[in-house]
């Protein structure tokens, strides 16, 4: 048999009994891997508006500390955005490192595999793998092709192949982002609260990495993520309002 | 319960039935581009359409001026899938409701636009019962 197939079978076997384990018991397979010393219980929905950290300002979360040092590139760049040029306008998705940042919430759905990570912003879904594979060049998208693996008690994850984004960067600085960029995040659990580094490198557009922490809290016990469905004329509506410089 | 979820189901309750919604507080992006801080406005109107869809919430509403005329003005609130959470459906605000609004009018020369509204029934009362009227401010950073 070969190497690549045999591990497959032996991924596929493990999950196989994970659920077989889970029904047996009736934990869910996110407790049974929780039940790990190395594995950490992210499984929930999370609350990352105002009442977990500071939301919707300027310097948040690029403050005067960790504001990205951009290069010429990105400068010409920005020397002609305007917010209204940002495609979050016709409802395209936030992305990383933007979408960790976003005051809505969140939930993480943990299998032996596989980490899914569902925003309730813009109804996106990341899948963090943790079984090895590799991105395929038709895995490029807004989301990028994420991997992960868990170390020392939190999960480790780095994001790859994302598609160009005329404001990838975040919602505020016009800073783009390009196929180069790379986002790295550890996940872990402080207390009752999921905690988040996130660090983000794109030489196409900035000369170093740079990185935020924040956090979100749990969300009310029975909170169920509602669809956000956005709407193309809602999300235009305000655009008239806004002073442009170019015809 | 941790002290941190206490707080946090304490902010839930308190925001619950407040009649004011700083739209852009629990937006994704910044008011400042579209709305001039520094120019705060008053009207009042018959509300004609009220659009509960994400990602912004917003109210529209005939505005008759000293001199009769009779224009539209447009309110940005916040993102339905926030604002339900505090008591805001779709008939919050129904057709042909008298409110009184103020806030930060819209940049663009002309345009008839506000956000971070404050905002009553005509008779001063909360629009949602039970809400209160005051503004709510930003949290520290």
């Amino acid at each position: 048999m070969q190497p690549v197939s045999k591990i497959s079978k032996i991924i596929k076997g493990k999950t196989v009994y994970a659920i077989a384990l889970s029904l047996i018991t009736g934990f869910s397979v996110s407790q049974l891997n929780a039940q790990s010393a190395a594995v950490p219980d992210l499984s929930g929905t999370w609350d990352g508006g105002f009442g977990a950290r500071p939301v919707n300002g300027e310097n948040v979360p690029w403050g005067e500390d960790n504001f990205p040092v951009l290069n010429e590139r990105a400068l010409a760049y920005q020397s002609v955005w305007e917010e209204i040029m940002a495609p979050k306008y016709d409802c395209q998705p936030a992305s990383s490192p933007a979408i960790q940042y976003d005051p809505y919430h969140m939930e993480v759905t943990q299998w032996p595999d596989r980490v899914l990570f569902r925003y309730e912003k813009d109804d996106q879904l990341r899948t963090v793998w943790l079984d090895g594979r590799e991105p395929k060049s038709t895995d490029f998208g807004i989301q990028g092709f994420s991997v992960g693996h868990y170390e020392d008690g939190a999960l480790m994850v780095t994001t790859t192949h994302f598609v160009f984004d005329v404001a990838g960067f975040d919602d505020y600085n016009g800073i783009p982002s390009s196929a180069q960029k790379i986002v790295t995040e550890r996940y872990w659990i402080n207390g009752d609260d999921l905690n988040v580094t996130l660090t983000v490198e794109d030489p196409m557009f900035l000369r170093e990495p740079t990185s935020y922490t924040t956090r979100w809290l749990p969300a009310r016990p029975g909170y169920k993520l509602a669809p956000y469905d956005c709407d193309p004329e809602s999300s235009r509506a305000s655009v008239r309002f806004f002073p442009s410089e170019y015809k | 319960m941790s002290i941190r979820r206490l707080i946090a189901a304490t902010a839930a309750v308190i925001t619950a039935g407040l009649t004011l919604v700083i739209a852009p507080a629990i937006a994704h992006h910044s008011s400042a581009p579209f709305y001039d801080p520094d120019n705060r406005v008053e009207i009042e109107g018959a509300v004609t359409r009220f659009v509960f869809r994400n990602p912004h919430a917003f109210l529209y509403l005939d505005v008759t001026d000293e001199s009769g005329e009779t224009s539209e003005w447009q309110i940005e609130l916040g993102a339905p899938v926030s604002i339900r959470r505090a008591g805001w459906t779709p008939d919050s605000l129904p057709i042909g409701m008298i409110v009184k609004a103020s806030g930060q009018r819209s940049r663009a020369d002309g345009s008839q636009g506000l956000c971070c509204v404050r905002m009553t029934k005509a008779d001063g009362s909360p629009v949602l019962e039970g809400g209160r009227v005051e503004e709510r401010t930003q949290p520290p950073r």
